[in-house]
């Protein structure tokens, strides 16, 4: 039986029997007419509980259907997102950690056989996977997941997220150099897609729910709920409303309270008291924050040419190309720098403890940036969050240590540069400025580092900006021949308001309160058909001049103009309104008042339909 | 009966049909799917968490088995590799950064040892590393904060037993004699770091502490070592009698108590301990020459309680003539003009430095010893520090300073 018919509460008759009435049973009394069942009239329909599932005065079937009304069933699902993604992440991070074990061996110090036959081989049989059974688990899974919300209506096959479970886990565990995240990410914006495809939500709530699990997923691998979240909004979504962020944050924290439960809460690495000592080390930090800028662009740079060359080679060498990924990744490991394979969060604690010289440390960062663009252009599945961090993190403690050794009095902690470092590269290779600072505050629960951070992240994600117009996920999107939009490029665009395209009033406004013959002497000598008049106590109408001409030719000369109008006011908008609220009534209103706020009588302007397209007509040419 | 049967099942599928709605029902089989998924995941995480701690087990075993066998860089690797299945492991990070300063990379423990001190402010061992680091660094404060919290702190092995045994936070109540050994030497090495540092005043202030928390003989005579260095001698006295009190055959205390008598001017006492030494240990030449001044400044004082006035009169003669023979050297390499005029006085008054002149005129005696001692002060700053006999009748003008 459909909702439609349960809602009507009738029974359908047996064949050759006349239908009954619904029992009048007081415990299973269902009301179809909207009377008052006795269960509605219980003390908890008239509880606050009862009032939250909205107007009641009906059964609880109506409670259960006023709860599982899309919006709220959205967020209850999203509850679920995150906890399907939370235990997906999981396992993930256990395939990981088993495919590195079983391949590369449970100590630090690796056989070079193994260094370079791990990567090698497990690069040719997830070539082979890829191509023949999980083609969509190719790449990181962060355009994948936008192209899904904006192309493919929130659609992002299940059979997508097993591939990219199993493909990632091998490559990372085999010592590719890529990250978790990126593909927690798009496992769980499938998983939420699955689930909304079974319960089959509305196209609107569709697109949404990839965004949902994305977040999800990006939260648990990272154990930052606060940075998936803004990461999620800052450069999948790119808007802020109250009811995706409702569940974006429900699903990020039901997921990193699965990750907690089973992973336990410690960072994924210990970092060292961090403090910024004197002001004047801002200086040094602003150092560190052009570097960085420099290095993402260098790195951002490698793929945009690499990339599109490796995919452009014969299909036959598709093949081959995570293999020798893993190969040359193997090959700088034996040659001394391990360090540079899988995602390095060891060794970034190893950085932030003061292990390595200064020297050793920019070489790591050099060399981790060539891994993965190894790994990353040759289509290995994976992710770049965990590269970037390394990257930063080894570059920050490079630059600290050099700084120290050029001015020995500068008291440097390599833990505070390798910190900043990480956000460093997080603004200027991601291009996710607000992230990179929430990240660096959430990793480090340490608040006194903000100050660098900002400014750091600031002067990073300026250089990378100017030298690398295209942000990285713009630029993996329009390689792989897809118009997706441009959070960035969103964030900066100006938005038009309604003082961009209203005119300074210059015909006669009428007061309401005016007899028609003054008023028509008002307007007779303009050349204007339709004029405003303002109405008492407050709103707008309008009358045209061949009304009053008629209305004075009724003998209504002497009559109130107010009260020959129409009741129907129309409606004003504010000068800070967006353009397009004035389009909603510009179509009908031939003239829309524009108002102050703080006095609705009061005229700022006025704009009709031509003057909104031709400002937005200017806006496009500009 | 039919009828009634029929109306039954029509009025239950109307009844099921308003709450077992499409998505109601859904919904409980995401909570089932979820409950079934959550303890599949929990069977394999008990799995994945057994082989990560028998991992990291195994690699620390190997670690503590190198790190005892003093085979450090070996154990910095195997104790990296131990963290990386237990990144938090207390024990696993403390093992390291001993590793770590085996192999003086102080710099790395450091980082280790401080997140450490974070997570167990209360730790000895964590505080006397951290101490020895800022000594080694000259942060003189530093140091001297962790020196104090090591003193105080808990030094159980396991540290974990430590915090279930509820004995968190700096504790006064020594449980066990280890402990308290553990407290002695931070207090120790606290002093010999302030005493390096020249603060001899504080490590004074922290022997007396050390002092009421002593042990056997041995320690008793560090004790004493350590006042001596910290040129308190009436303490260092007072320790190594205490240790000769438990082994009186202790050839160090013997040693330092003639020191410290010796330094304090009671040359008589000095002299008991330093005989002792030399004919317990006659290689020990320090307290040989030691015991020889002391008998000389015996034989030559004249000042001396109790001395018959012949002896004194005896020594008057001997003491002048040796300040003779020490002017004529002194003064031939070309001495100061008080040299010259101290001269003049010695060749004034030598022929009245006789037997009956002396028993004459017992005045003479303390004339002829002032001369004798501006001749051995005098000598000893434009001359070099005096031997012998000198040596001797400078300490007794300084035993006798004021008088």
């Amino acid at each position: 039986m459909d909702r439609e018919q349960s809602e009507a509460g009738t029974m359908e008759a047996a064949p050759g029997q006349p239908a009954v009435a619904p029992s009048t049973s007081p415990a299973t009394a269902v009301s179809s007419s909207g009377g008052e069942s006795p269960l509605a009239q219980s003390s908890l329909a008239q509880s606050p509980l009862g009032s939250f599932f909205g107007p009641l005065g009906n059964s609880p079937a109506a409670m259960l259907r006023s709860v599982l009304r899309e919006e709220r069933l959205f967020l209850i699902l999203s509850v679920f997102i995150g906890i399907f993604s939370g235990l997906a992440v999981v396992c993930f991070r256990f395939a990981i950690g088993w495919c590195r074990i079983y391949l590369l061996g449970s100590g630090t110090v690796l056989t070079p056989v193994r260094l370079v036959l791990a990567p090698t081989l497990a690069g040719l049989a997830i070539a082979v996977i890829v191509i023949h059974v999980f083609p969509l688990a190719r790449g990181s899974g962060v355009n994948q997941t936008k192209a899904a919300l904006f192309i493919y209506n929130g659609e992002i096959p299940l059979r997508t997220a097993v591939g990219k479970f199993i493909t990632a886990a091998l490559a990372i565990g085999s010592g590719h150099s890529l990250g978790p995240e990126d593909p927690s990410l798009q496992i769980g914006a499938s998983l939420a897609s699955a689930l909304g495809r079974r319960m089959r939500l509305s196209r609107d709530r569709m697109r949404l729910i990839a965004p949902v699990g994305a977040a999800a997923g990006l939260a648990a691998a990272f154990n930052a709920p606060i940075s998936a979240v803004l990461f999620v909004i800052e450069e999948v979504i790119g808007r802020w409303t109250a009811g995706i962020l409702g569940s974006v944050v429900l699903s990020a924290v039901s997921s990193v309270v699965v990750m907690r439960w089973f992973l336990g809460s410690e960072s994924m690495f210990r970092i060292p008291p961090v403090q910024l000592e004197r002001p004047s080390e801002l200086i040094a930090y602003s150092i560190l924050g052009v570097v960085g800028g420099l290095a993402s662009v260098v790195f951002s740079s490698g793929i945009a040419v690499l990339r599109p060359r490796f995919k452009a080679m014969p299909q036959w060498t598709q093949y081959f190309q995570p293999a020798v990924a893993g190969l040359l990744i193997g090959i700088i490991a034996v040659l001394g720098a391990p360090q540079v394979m899988g995602a390095g969060y060891e060794y970034i604690d190893q950085a932030m403890h003061g292990q390595f010289t200064w020297q050793f440390l920019a070489l790591l960062a050099g060399l981790k940036i060539v891994a993965t663009l190894l790994s990353f252009v040759s289509g290995t599945p994976g992710g770049m969050f965990a590269p970037t961090l390394f990257i930063g993190a080894m570059l920050g403690a490079a630059v600290g240590g050099a700084e120290h050794w050029l001015l020995p009095h500068l008291t440097v902690s390599p833990g505070t540069y390798a910190l900043v470092g990480m956000g460093v590269l997080f603004a200027g290779f991601l291009r996710a400025p607000m992230t990179s600072v929430f990240m660096v505050l959430e990793v480090s629960g340490n608040y006194s580092i903000i100050l660098p951070v900002i400014i750091a992240n600031t002067i990073a994600y300026v250089i990378s900006r100017g030298l690398q117009p295209i942000a990285i996920f713009d630029l993996l999107t329009r390689q792989d021949g897809l118009e997706l939009p441009s959070m960035e490029e969103q964030r900066e665009e100006g938005v038009l308001h309604v003082e961009d395209a209203m005119r300074p009033v210059k015909d006669p406004v009428l007061d309401a309160g005016d007899s028609v013959g003054r008023a028509l002497q008002q307007v007779s000598k303009s050349d204007a058909d339709e004029f405003l008049v303002r109405m008492n106590p407050t709103g707008w109408n309008s009358v045209k001049k061949e009304q009053l001409a008629a209305l004075i030719a009724e003998g209504k000369g002497e009559v109130a103009l107010g009260s020959v109008l129409p009741i129907r006011l129309i409606p004003h908008a504010h000068p800070d309104h967006p353009l397009e609220t004035a389009l909603r009534y510009v179509d009908r209103w031939p003239l829309v008042p524009v108002v102050s706020r703080a006095d609705f009588r009061k005229l700022e302007g006025v704009v009709s339909q031509r003057d909104v397209l031709e400002r937005y007509r200017e806006f496009g040419e500009g | 009966m039919a009828d009634s049967a029929l109306n039954l099942r029509q009025n239950l599928r109307h009844y099921f049909g308003l709450y077992l709605t499409r998505e109601a029902v859904m919904l409980a089989l995401l909570a089932g799917l979820a409950v079934a998924l959550f303890t599949g995941v929990t069977g394999l995480s008990r799995l994945y968490d057994a082989q990560q701690q028998s991992l990291g087990n195994r690699w620390f075993g190997r670690g503590v088995t190198d790190l005892s066998e003093r085979r450090f860089d070996r154990a910095v690797v195997e104790f990296r590799a131990a963290l990386v299945y237990a990144p938090d492991d207390y024990t696993y990070q403390l093992n390291l950064a001993e590793a770590l300063i085996g192999l003086k990379q102080t710099g790395q423990a450091y980082a280790y040892l401080i997140n450490l001190w974070d997570e167990r402010p209360d730790d000895g061992l964590v505080n006397m590393e951290l101490a020895r680091i800022a000594a080694q660094r000259g942060q003189t404060d530093q140091a001297l904060r962790y020196y104090h919290n090591a003193i105080y702190a808990s030094w159980s092995d396991n540290a974990s037993e430590t915090q279930a045994g509820g004995q968190s936070g700096f504790s006064g109540n020594d449980t066990t004699s280890a402990e308290r050994g553990e407290r002695r030497d931070a207090r120790l090495e606290l002093i010999e770091f302030l005493l390096r540092t020249g603060a001899t005043m504080k490590a004074q202030s922290e022997l007396l502490a050390l002092s009421e928390n002593v042990g056997d003989d041995a320690e008793q005579a560090r004790v004493g070592d350590l006042y001596v260095r910290a040129q308190d001698y009436e303490h260092a006295l007072a320790a190594y009698r205490a240790s000769l009190k438990l082994n009186r055959g202790n050839a160090a205390s013997l040693a330092g108590a003639g020191l410290a008598a010796f330094e304090l001017g009671r040359y008589d006492l000095a002299q008991q301990y330093l005989q002792a030494e030399v004919d317990g240990n006659p290689g020990d030449t320090q307290s040989a020459d030691r015991l020889k001044t002391a008998e000389l400044v015996l034989r030559m004082d004249p000042f001396r309680s109790g001395i018959p006035a012949a002896e004194r009169d005896r020594a008057v003669m001997e003491d002048f003539a040796v300040a003779g023979e020490r002017l004529k050297s002194c003064g031939a390499g070309g001495g100061s003009g008080s040299m010259t005029d101290l001269s003049t006085s010695w060749t004034k008054i030598n022929p009245q430095i006789t037997l009956p002149v002396l028993r004459k005129n017992p005045d003479m005696a303390t004339e002829a010893m002032n001369i004798v001692f501006n001749i051995e002060r005098q000598a000893s700053a434009a001359c070099g520090t005096p031997a012998g006999s000198d040596l001797a009748l400078l300490l007794i003008a300084k035993l006798h300073e004021g008088n």
